[in-house]
């Protein structure tokens, strides 16, 4: 036995250290790796009825990949025009509800984090409990403040600001507000988690040397908390490309996410193969994409999730 | 840049943020007092209660919500016990293995949650087939894949929340009870957890949140067991109802309920313990006077307020009968239905005449029939009168909403949407 | 009172990697003693501790309880209870759950264990303060529960890390007396890990001096004191001036060195390396400021030296007197204050004389860090 494993053991007990192991191997290889490499080793293989799996024609090919490319074999078009248009704009979407929400939630992490008192509580309360409702109920709301009959609509025509209602969910604005409003608990945390440990004395210092306010964020605030923003953007844009409930519900009629197609592949046309190489696509770009931002940005994994 | 100027727009930004994040709730949760057949605060026709009666009797609501409560028991028992080995092993794992663990432990957060359902899905199905089982077997049970997909990323949340207690516990705390004659077992159950006794309940209630408005992961998995979530998306989809803000109601008001409650409890053990700092060895002994529940306490006191308010709400309910103000409403509405009728027939008649004058002079060449009252002209597709046929018919009928003035709309009212279903 | 169980360490081997925290460790510890083990941080005096309670496996030889060898029995199976430095009290519990621990883990009923928890409440002096939690005590009496819940366990051996560092300096001193008047009642073996000489000298039957893993010498206080073996227990265990010489002559069991600055100086061997020292060798003599008197001016010799004064200050008990002979190395003369008149030296040289007996040989070494 390695010397680790044995301190391990020494320090936890054998059957307490078991027990650790246990659940520690069952959730990391049984749970998160094993499926992982399932799904990719199936994202490579043809859709075949049940009793055909493992049989002669089960082989690897990287059909349900050129499907996403060029469509249909024999299809009329060159590319997969409405599939790849879909994708592109899934990810364009994401980015844009993530600097959405980046703007709307750092003035109030930057609030919540350098201000004192009991009302700060309040507030932290009223932000948690949006979060806990249902996914699909905030949806729902949302839906109901823009529907076509919605508060939004009747306010604007009411004031006589606009004769005709407006179609917020045809012009998927509704769709935007609904993935912003589901995630904005999720880009406020991590960064009020930052600016909270700012001492308050740099911030005074800044302004006693005379710098504008907007000076100081921009050179003493954010760079201090951009573990905290870069944490935030990960999990909104990756949670925003992956999201499925908002879209379902509130996007218009014509538009489709990405994972909508997933979902049709899956429940619809019954084809699995397809499906799991349509999520390994985005799971690849979407990793791939946040690796590169923070390259850019000069970010390290391990402050992700802090 | 004035200061006072500062001031002021960080205050508006604040009303704009918490409008922005509580108004929706909020109107949801007016929607359900409303009698109007789909859900809308404005116009407002009667205060009623009938759609939580309506959605107690939906017995797919129920079923639902009984298979939420069974996945979410399994995935809080599943993702704390795994959370919390995970964060054990965190903090003793062999320093060059740490930072590739965990990169793996913290990738389900990220990792969209789609892509979880259809990974366990497929994985799960290929272990069934591989040892040979049916298509009724356990591995391939709605529940069971729905719980291991939940609990593959909740289990992160969790290990979050109790690594982050787990990094204040010293060591030679448990040193000690195996040094007093403690078995590991016994030192792992009476001392560290009970330190981390409340991590472990805020990373349960956690689980047993994000388990139960789970929704793009158990859309894979559900199998025979559609949860709460999956009917809700399943209504919201096709049609919707005040019932949903009903349910959405009692949602918000358990959940602010159990806030309140969370933040007066914290207050109270605050000011129990300060109590206890100044407290002398006789009045620990015997009568330590605890300050009353609700000095210096203002959740409590919203906590009280709540509480009365519901208590008004349902004794109204059991009390109050809408059904005059609903008939007036109804008799309102044949009204102005009939009133719109006559004046349709009125315009068609104009139309008609000037049809036939027109006619009459240009000798009919020109086809070209303006459009009733439809003001947007690209919604045409799902206005009522495409959808549901005959207009006028239909909203002669009394459960019609009053104006329906725009054309596109009607997508979202469930006259329209009956035709789908 | 049992006689007590003695622990032996037999060349004790413990490594980390390629790093050796304890090397060669050879200790006879008798029952019923208290015994130190006294050295800087870091030297391995912890790690000899963890070793004894079985949270270590030594890497070599043998950790013997009471005759018994103690491989492959866990630290809950050991008959000792180890008081942290830190203490490790439960936070959660009640002072008397605390103090009755190890009785819960066998299954005593509360009644039994609130009876023994009161009885030994009484004696570490804190009667009625069971119900407290332990962030509700100042640091002394989170000191004495964390004793008693040590001595609840009745172990053989009670093994203490360095538990009063962090206690103020009054406390420290009055805990030091009581924790001796503890074991002597108690009649149990204390052994002691402490970095501090003062505790180690006034507590303990015998100490053991480490330096680096290694341990330099094991005996008595008052030996260790005056009869070092190394130059690093000369050096580490209260203070002592160092002059550096080569062995010039050996005479029985003193010997005359021969200094760069102060001539050639005479002194007596320390007992271990009586026969061991031999002309030519690098050597190293101690004498301790207390063993220096002043001279009348003009005597010379060969235990006397010749400094200048640099400054004075006056401590209360004792008035220093800091020299330098030539080249700078510096002289420290501690003058007991008996009510005598002190004339200021500043500026001045005075010749420093002391007896043979009071300087100490050993070979040349390694010296303790300031």
């Amino acid at each position: 036995m390695p010397q680790f494993l044995k301190d391990f053991f020494n320090r936890n007990g054998f059957g307490m250290g078991l027990a650790i192991l246990g659940l520690v191997l069952f959730w990391t290889i049984g749970l998160i790796i094993l499926p992982q490499l399932s799904m990719l080793d199936f994202s490579f293989r043809p859709n075949l009825p049940p009793p055909e799996i493992g049989g002669p024609k089960d082989v690897y090919t990287l059909e349900n990949y050129k499907y996403l490319i060029y469509g249909p074999e024999g299809g009329s078009q060159d590319y997969n025009a409405v599939d790849l248009r879909v994708f592109f704009r899934t990810l364009l979407a994401a980015v844009c509800v993530t600097i959405f929400n980046l703007i709307l939630c750092y003035p109030i992490a930057y609030y919540l984090g350098q201000s004192k008192g009991s009302h700060i509580r309040i507030f932290a309360i009223m932000l948690i409990i949006p979060y806990w409702i249902n996914e699909i109920l905030r949806a729902f709301a949302l839906r109901i403040i823009f529907g076509e009959t919605g508060v939004l609509n009747t306010l604007f025509v009411g004031l006589g600001i606009w004769d005709t209602p407006f179609d917020f969910i045809r012009n998927d604005i509704a769709l935007y507000a609904g993935l912003g409003y589901a995630y904005i608990l999720l880009m406020i945390f991590p960064m009020y988690n930052v600016i909270e440990s700012l001492d308050g004395n740099q911030i005074e210092a800044a302004r006693d040397l005379g710098a504008p306010w907007w000076r100081i964020h921009w050179r003493v605030v954010i760079p201090y908390a951009k573990p905290g923003i870069s944490s935030g953007c990960t999990m909104v844009f990756m949670l925003s490309a992956g999201a499925l409930a908002a879209p379902q519900i509130l996007g218009g009629p014509s538009s489709l996410w990405f994972t909508q197609l997933i979902y049709q592949q899956f429940n619809d046309n019954n084809d699995w193969p397809q499906g799991a190489a349509y999520a390994i696509v985005l799971l690849v770009t979407c990793i791939l994409f946040v690796l590169a931002m923070m390259r850019l940005f000069k970010v390290n994994m391990g402050d992700i999730g802090k | 840049m004035n200061n006072s100027f500062l001031r002021i727009s960080i205050w508006v930004y604040l009303v704009i943020f918490f409008l922005y994040l509580l108004g929706p709730l909020v109107i949801m949760s007016v929607t359900a007092f409303n009698s109007s057949a789909f859900p809308r605060m404005t116009p407002w026709e009667c205060l009623t209660f009938q759609w939580f009666g309506e959605l107690f009797q939906d017995q797919r609501i129920l079923n639902g919500i009984k298979n939420s409560l069974i996945i979410g028991a399994g995935t809080v028992v599943l993702s704390v016990a795994m959370g919390l080995a995970g964060a054990l092993m965190l903090t003793q794992i062999w320093p060059k293995l740490r930072a590739t663990y965990y990169t793996i432990i913290i990738a389900p957060i990220l990792i969209p949650g789609v892509v979880l359902g259809i990974s366990t899905l497929v994985f799960w199905d290929r272990i069934n087939r591989m040892l040979g089982l049916g298509a009724d077997s356990v591995l391939s049970n709605g529940i069971f894949l729905t719980v291991i997909g939940q609990s593959t990323f909740i289990a992160s949340y969790c290990m979050l929340v109790l690594v982050a207690r787990l990094q204040r516990y010293d060591v030679a705390l448990t040193e000690a009870a195996l040094d007093l004659g403690a078995t590991h077992a016994q030192a792992f159950r009476k001392i560290l957890l009970p330190f981390m006794r409340p991590a472990i309940a805020s990373a349960a209630v956690l689980a047993f949140l994000a388990s139960f408005e789970n929704y793009n992961t158990t859309t894979f998995t559900f199998g025979e067991y559609p949860t709460l979530t999956i009917e809700l998306a399943q209504k919201v989809r096709y049609g919707i109802t005040p019932s949903i803000s009903a349910l959405a109601f009692i949602i918000v008001a358990l959940t602010v309920f159990f806030a309140l409650l969370n933040e007066a409890k914290l207050k109270r053990q605050e000011l129990v313990a300060a109590a206890r700092k100044q407290a002398t060895v006789e009045e620990l002994a015997g009568k330590i006077k605890l300050p009353s529940f609700f000095a210096g306490n203002m959740a409590a006191v919203l906590l009280v307020v709540f509480a009365v308010a519901t208590i008004t709400v349902v004794g109204t309910a059991t009390a109050y009968n809408p059904g005059q103000c609903i008939a007036n409403v109804k008799e309102q509405k044949r009204l102005e239905a009939e009133q719109r009728i006559q004046e349709l027939r009125k315009q068609r008649e104009e139309q008609r005449k000037k049809r036939e004058a027109e006619e009459a002079e240009q000798g009919g060449d020109q086809q070209s029939a303006p459009k009733p009252s439809n003001n947007s002209g690209f919604g045409n597709v799902f206005a009522p009168n495409t959808l549901g046929g005959d207009t006028e018919e239909e909203s002669s009928g009394p459960e019609t909403p009053p104006s329906n003035n725009g054309g596109f709309g009607g997508a979202f009212d469930p006259n329209s949407l009956q035709t789908d279903q | 009172m049992s006689a007590g169980v003695g622990v032996d360490l037999e060349n004790l081997w413990i490594r980390f990697g390629d790093f050796v925290a304890v090397r060669d460790a050879n200790v006879n510890i008798n029952g019923g003693d208290f015994f130190s083990f006294l050295g800087p941080s870091g030297c391995g005096k912890t790690t000899i501790l963890r070793a004894v309670s079985g949270f270590l496996d030594p890497s070599e030889g043998k950790v013997l309880i009471g005759g018994n060898d103690m491989r492959g029995i866990g630290p809950n199976k050991r008959p000792t209870a180890l008081i942290f430095q830190n203490l490790a009290l439960f936070p959660l519990m009640k002072v008397w759950e605390n103090i009755t621990f190890s009785m819960e883990i066998k299954g005593a009923s509360a009644s039994q264990r609130r009876k023994r928890a009161d009885e030994l409440l009484d004696m570490i002096a804190l009667p009625g303060q069971g119900d407290k939690l332990p962030s509700e005590l100042s640091g002394g009496q989170r000191q004495r529960v964390a004793i008693a819940r040590a001595l609840c366990a009745e172990p053989d051996v009670l093994l203490l890390d360095e538990p009063l560092s962090a206690l103020d300096l009054k406390l420290r001193q009055h805990m030091r007396t009581e924790l001796r008047e503890i074991q002597q009642r108690v009649g149990i073996t204390f052994i002691y890990i402490t970095h501090d000489q003062g505790e180690a000298l006034t507590m303990s039957d015998n100490i053991a001096v480490m330096r680096a893993g290694v341990i330099d010498q094991i005996a008595d206080g008052k030996t260790i004191y005056n009869d070092p073996n190394t130059a690093f227990a000369a050096s580490f265990v209260g203070e002592n001036n160092v002059f550096r010489g080569k062995i010039k002559q050996v005479m029985g069991n003193e010997a005359m060195i021969a200094t760069n600055r102060s001539g050639d100086l005479v002194a007596r061997i320390s007992t271990a390396n009586q026969g061991k020292l031999k002309e030519g060798d690098d050597a190293m003599m101690f004498v301790r400021p207390e063993a220096f008197t002043i001279a009348p001016d003009g005597t010379a010799g060969d235990h006397f030296v010749t400094a200048r004064v640099t400054h004075e200050e006056f401590e209360g008990n004792v008035f220093n007197i800091f020299t330098e002979c030539e080249g700078g190395k510096e002289i420290k003369v501690s003058l007991p204050n008996l009510g005598q008149s002190f004339e200021d030296h500043t500026g001045q040289n005075i010749t420093l004389e002391y007896e043979t007996r009071n300087a100490v040989l050993v070979p040349a070494g390694e010296l303790a860090a300031e």
